[in-house]
């Protein structure tokens, strides 16, 4: 899906007159393409302490970035990173915060400003809580004074998780990376130093096995596209009548196509069958068949409640379940169910929708640690404006408005989604338990 | 030195491991635009996604079109080259009338047992809305000797040679070409000549949609149909048909016989379009893609009729051709478990039982002792047949072959004891083909 | 009797066109109308010797007929080439019926062993066996081709002169037709009478176009009679073997364009053919194809 607007205000004379009436002036975002370097010039990594140089040496010895403790007049950083694990106090904050300050006029388009804090506790002392919640708002503001495509996100560490524990290290290298192109504003909490990280960064998923619901098209199509990409074998499963559909995809990735509708009984044992036997195993399960059915709660119908909450939760309860019994999803398992924005912040006319998908964030909380003993993990992707078929059936002007709601003024594409869903399927992202991660740009709605 | 002798080769199984059509839709519906190739091409398709066999090279692919125009003299492996298969995976065109898509099935399967071949695709595909249109003979001739002529005089006298009449162009027709009556027509004649009733055939129709309806809702064809150009059911299938309904209907066939006119549109076959693959191999290549094998394919028996002058009817030659198949591998009707009989019109099922449990026709045109036998209907086309589906010619044995594989290998997972299925398609020229099945 | 027995015997250079034999028997025809009754056949034979056909009238004969594109010479075929023998017999001055109107009631032929393309044939035609029909007088024209000197093809072909009487008494039964099972159909276009003439040379102008029909008291073109017989031995197709006898009588006219029901199937002796109109179920010909053993 295109978006014209997008489009003119970058090109040409439009360009220009859209600057002079000071119109939105949202950026192409650089997405990720195999073989693309994971920043493009020097990181400037700030921070004081021991856990901050540790990141810092890690940064530069195994991912061999140019790294700058301190910034050096006149270079321009592609990424600024935030080491604040070890604050103890908001005094602390500035020294760092500041230093990044200066740097933002001169980053480039599509730079990266990731901060790496601790999670804010009860049994924090006070300052300390202050502090690490400090880091919370800060980056949210921050993230909103970005332009160019810029983003900001943050990896917040619970207790006693290093700062290169696997999904730190996973986390920052997704937020630093183009695959979080329309991730922003958004902070990722890591529960644990659980997860491996990947023989091969550029196929982590090598010899996992992947099912995908609703892979015919849209977001579906790519999140089998980018598991796929990224060394997955993939079962590619949607109702027969989007069988057409689904064959194409099946065939681009290499996979498998199982037509199959997802709120049958026996769904779960159907879609375990066939990854066992067409593939010897299944570690990755994406639900993201989901479907709307919008209507004022007034005005709503039984069926129309009771179809959307069929597809959208009760069908991936009923496959988890058959999934956790089965005994043949224990190797590092992972759920990545697709929520969404409206889940959060909710959305007028979508009660039935929200519901299923504020579902999905409980569910993921609550499966999570039913995988944990397995080394596995149910997380949640909540997409906000994606340019699809389905946000194409948007009034335009109500379309448009939605676009520019957000800190990159723009929709996210399909891939945005998938980017997403493959970092949590990712064995790097064994610490990530139960969590929800926004594609949204930094939607003004909710939390 | 000694020189080494060729080894006799050892006969294997040859299993069927799957199969993918696409729905088929009435003439002129959903694929009105899509040709024979753009069908088969999807049908393989789907059978490469559900199998995951993206990039393999197969040892061979054989389909078929009846209705086929000149461009497609080498269709499958057009369809192959445009497909998901490797572009190394040879292929070739088989044309058996309505037999076509069992006879890829048979043929392949025997280069399957003789250790030619480890892996097969076997198919068919029919377009009616896109069939091809031809110029006059005349026309033809005319335009020909143009070619080839050298002078102006030559040019002039070839062109003079085209009369107004010979521009009209030439549209396919389904008559026998020795008799000139249409498949109906032969039937009506077969039809009454057994007195077989209107009732008795919509009793047959009504079953094969109301099967075909079942098996659809309970999602038994999610893994062997998969949708094209919007269509996701057959378009043929009225699972609201009753018997009612059906009887209201005008015949279509056999008007101008001194009998009962009895075939309507609704006890014959629609002119249809489609396609449909099977995927077969041996045991080794099917263990080595993590197969399932449904069933193998134990023996195949075609026949052929007089119908020409009259000793049999047009569409009898499986009545020959089973009896002679089931005394070969030692079988009787009772030990068959499955029978499809391909519904050409439901009268042709009719007449092929009648046949069967006719002591005369037993006697005098088997040479048997009595009559032939009888099948069991509950065991007859058990998820519906031709009249539900519709009928894409050279499409309907993969059609059949692919759903009795599955419900074979279904009831031998439940049972656990052997299941055995007989399957039979009459063809145009008096042809038939027929096959056993057994459960893997 | 055998065209031998003639008394004369009339060699021709070749095979006589047929259009050249009408134009002169349409003369003659009026002056013949004018006699009173015929009298007797002319003791003649008419000979012509080394008879060749070529492969492309053969093919194009094939093709019209449905007969196999073998270098064999189908039987109606052979008549094709040997009959203007015998109507060149048929214009002479002396020979008692008119050509024009005369109606070919039946044809017998006897195929006695196959002729192929490349033989050299000899054709003689003799008139035999005038005698009264209801309608008329009806006579036999018998055609005879050999091979060196040995017999392969006999055709005898019975036409009818309406309105000439002769005396005597015509024993006829009319048998009542009941149309059988069909085994199928002929589709027969409007110009399907010009197309066997092209390849028959039997211009008559009631196969040729309605107009040309209508003068001669048609309502429209007429198959030719030999048209209809041949494409039932061509639908016989190989049981008739190499040697056979191939007999047909021709009741009704069928009228162009025009459908014809069919039955050719097997019979206790060979085969049995019929062509009727479905309608009304009248026969336009009846016959038989019975292998010789």
């Amino acid at each position: 899906m295109s978006d014209t607007y997008l489009n003119l205000v970058n090109t040409g004379f439009t360009k220009k007159v859209a600057k002079q009436l000071g119109l939105p002036q949202p950026a192409p975002l650089r997405r990720y393409e195999p073989g693309q370097p994971l920043l493009q010039g020097a990181v400037l990594v700030l921070g004081r302490g021991s856990e901050s140089d540790a990141l810092a040496g890690y940064l530069s010895a195994d991912w061999d970035l140019d790294v700058h403790r301190h910034a050096t007049p006149g270079t321009r950083y592609s990424a600024v990173v935030l080491a604040l694990t070890e604050l103890t106090h908001p005094d602390q904050l500035a020294e760092p915060v500041l230093a990044a300050g200066a740097v933002l006029k001169s980053l480039p388009k599509g730079a990266r400003v990731v901060t790496v804090s601790r999670a804010s506790r009860a049994d924090d002392a006070p300052a300390v809580a202050a502090a690490r919640q400090g880091v919370d708002g800060l980056l949210r503001s921050l993230a909103k004074e970005l332009r160019g495509g810029s983003t900001g996100n943050g990896v917040v560490l619970a207790a006693d998780v290093p700062v290169t524990a696997p999904s730190v290290v996973g986390a920052l290298r997704f937020f630093l990376s183009t695959k979080s192109a329309f991730v922003d504003g958004q902070l990722l909490a890591v529960d644990s130093a659980a997860g491996t990280l990947p023989e091969d960064w550029s196929a982590p998923l090598a010899g996992r096995v992947a099912v995908v619901t609703g892979a015919a098209r849209g977001i579906g199509a790519s999140i089998a596209d980018t598991l796929a990409r990224d060394g997955a074998t993939v079962v590619a499963v949607d109702i027969p009548a989007a069988g057409e559909q689904l064959v194409t995809v099946a065939n681009r990735v290499h996979g498998t196509a199982l037509q199959l509708d997802v709120t049958a009984d026996d769904a779960g044992a159907r879609i375990l069958e066939h990854a066992l036997q067409r593939h010897g195993r299944l570690d990755i399960v994406v639900h993201n068949a989901g479907i709307t059915r919008d209507k004022l709660l007034a005005n709503m119908a039984p069926d129309t409640w009771d179809s959307v909450l069929a597809v959208n939760i009760a069908s991936q309860l009923r496959i988890n379940e058959a999934l956790l019994t089965s005994g043949d999803f224990t190797d590092a398992p992972r759920i990545v169910s697709l929520a969404s924005t409206s889940g959060i912040a909710g959305n007028r006319g979508q009660t039935n929708y929200a519901a299923s998908k504020g579902g999905v964030i409980g569910m993921v909380r609550a499966t999570a640690p039913l995988l944990e003993a397995f080394g596995g993990t149910a997380n949640a992707v909540a997409p906000g404006f994606i340019e699809t078929e389905m946000t194409a059936r948007i009034p335009a002007v109500t379309r448009q408005v939605a676009r520019r709601l957000n800190s990159l003024q723009q929709g996210g594409q399909p891939v945005d989604v998938a980017e997403t869903v493959a970092f949590l399927a990712s064995p790097a992202a064994g610490g990530v338990v139960g969590r929800v991660l926004r594609v949204c740009g930094q939607n003004l709605v909710g939390q | 030195m000694a020189r080494p002798t060729t080894p006799t080769p050892e006969v294997r199984r040859a299993y069927v491991l799957g199969g993918n059509r696409i729905p088929f839709a009435r003439a002129g519906g959903p694929y009105v635009r899509a040709s024979n190739q753009d069908m088969l091409t999807a049908a393989i398709d789907g059978l490469v996604a559900r199998y995951g066999l993206q990039g393999e090279r197969i040892g061979e692919v054989a389909a078929g079109a009846v209705l086929k125009h000149s461009k497609d003299f080498n269709l499958t492996r057009e369809a192959v080259l445009g497909s998901a298969l490797s572009a190394e995976t040879p292929a070739y065109d088989v044309q058996q009338a309505c037999a076509t898509g069992l006879e890829t099935v048979v043929s392949l399967s025997n280069k399957i047992r003789l250790g030619q071949l480890e892996s097969a695709i076997a198919g068919g595909v029919d377009s009616t809305s896109d069939a091809p249109i031809a110029v006059s003979n005349r026309l033809r001739r005319a335009l020909l000797d143009l070619s080839r002529a050298k002078t102006v005089g030559q040019k002039l006298a070839a062109v003079s040679k085209i009369r107004p009449k010979d521009l009209a162009p030439v549209a396919p027709n389904t008559g026998e070409p020795r008799t000139h009556l249409s498949m109906g027509e032969h039937q009506a004649l077969t039809t009454a000549q057994w007195e077989i009733t209107q009732a008795a055939q919509d009793e047959i129709a009504l079953a094969s949609h109301q099967r075909l309806a079942a098996a659809y809702d309970s999602g038994f064809f999610d893994d062997l149909v998969t949708p094209f150009r919007g269509l996701t059911r057959d378009a043929n299938l009225r699972a609201d048909s009753s018997l009612e309904k059906l009887a209201k209907l005008k015949p279509a066939f056999g008007l101008g016989l001194d009998t009962p006119a009895t075939m309507t549109a609704g006890n014959s076959t629609p002119l249809s379009d489609g396609a449909s693959t099977v995927l077969l191999g041996s045991a080794d290549w099917a263990a080595a893609h993590d197969l399932v094998p449904l069933a193998s394919v134990v023996d195949a028996e075609a026949g052929a009729v007089d119908f020409v002058h009259g000793d049999d009817g047009l569409l009898m030659a499986p009545a020959f051709a089973v009896p002679r198949l089931l005394a070969r591998n030692g079988l009787t009707l009772a030990d068959v478990d499955l029978v499809e009989i391909h519904e050409a019109f439901a009268a042709t099922v009719l007449t092929t039982l009648a046949a069967w449990e006719s002591e005369e026709f037993g006697r005098t045109r088997l040479g048997l002792d009595g009559a032939f036998g009888t099948v069991d209907r509950a065991r007859l086309n058990v998820h519906g047949s031709s009249l539900a589906a519709g009928h894409p010619f050279a499409a309907t044995g993969g059609r059949i072959i692919a759903t009795v594989s599955k419900e074979l290998h279904r009831r031998k997972e439940a049972t656990g004891a052997p299941v055995r299925a007989l399957v039979s398609v009459c063809a145009a020229g008096g042809l038939g083909l027929t096959a056993i099945l057994e459960a893997a | 009797m055998t065209p031998g027995g003639a008394t004369t015997t009339v060699l021709l250079p070749e095979v006589p066109s047929l259009g050249g034999l009408y134009a002169r028997g349409a003369g003659l025809s009026l002056a013949r109308r004018m006699r009173p009754g015929p009298s007797a056949l002319p003791d003649v034979e008419y000979v012509v010797r080394g008879v060749q056909s070529s492969s492309e009238h053969l093919t194009d004969y094939q093709h019209l007929l449905g007969e196999s594109g073998s270098d064999e010479l189908p039987a109606g075929f052979v008549h094709v080439l040997a009959f203007p023998v015998a109507t060149a017999l048929m214009v002479r001055s002396d020979f008692p019926l008119p050509l024009v109107g005369l109606v070919h009631l039946a044809n017998r032929v006897t195929q006695l062993r196959p002729l192929r393309l490349g033989d050299v044939l000899d054709v003689r035609a003799t008139a035999t066996d005038l005698r009264p029909h209801r309608s008329g007088t009806q006579v036999d024209l018998v055609t005879e081709v050999s091979v060196d000197g040995s017999v392969a093809w006999r055709g005898v072909s019975t036409y009818l002169a309406r309105g000439v009487f002769l005396a005597g008494t015509v024993t006829e039964p009319s048998e009542t037709f009941v149309p059988p099972t069909p085994t199928g159909r002929w589709k027969l276009d409007g110009d399907v009478g010009r197309r066997y003439a092209a390849v028959s040379g039997d211009r008559n102008p009631i196969h040729l176009s309605a107009l040309s029909a209508k003068a001669l008291g048609f309502p429209r073109a007429i198959a030719h009679g030999m048209y209809t017989a041949s494409r039932a031995l061509a639908d016989v197709g190989a049981g008739r073997g190499d040697a056979f006898e191939w007999a047909a009588e021709f009741v009704k006219p069928v009228l162009l364009p025009g459908t014809v029901t069919v039955r050719i199937a097997r019979s206790s002796e060979g085969f049995a053919f019929a062509g009727w109109d479905a309608r009304s179920g009248k026969p336009h010909l009846t016959g038989s194809v019975t292998p010789l053993r």
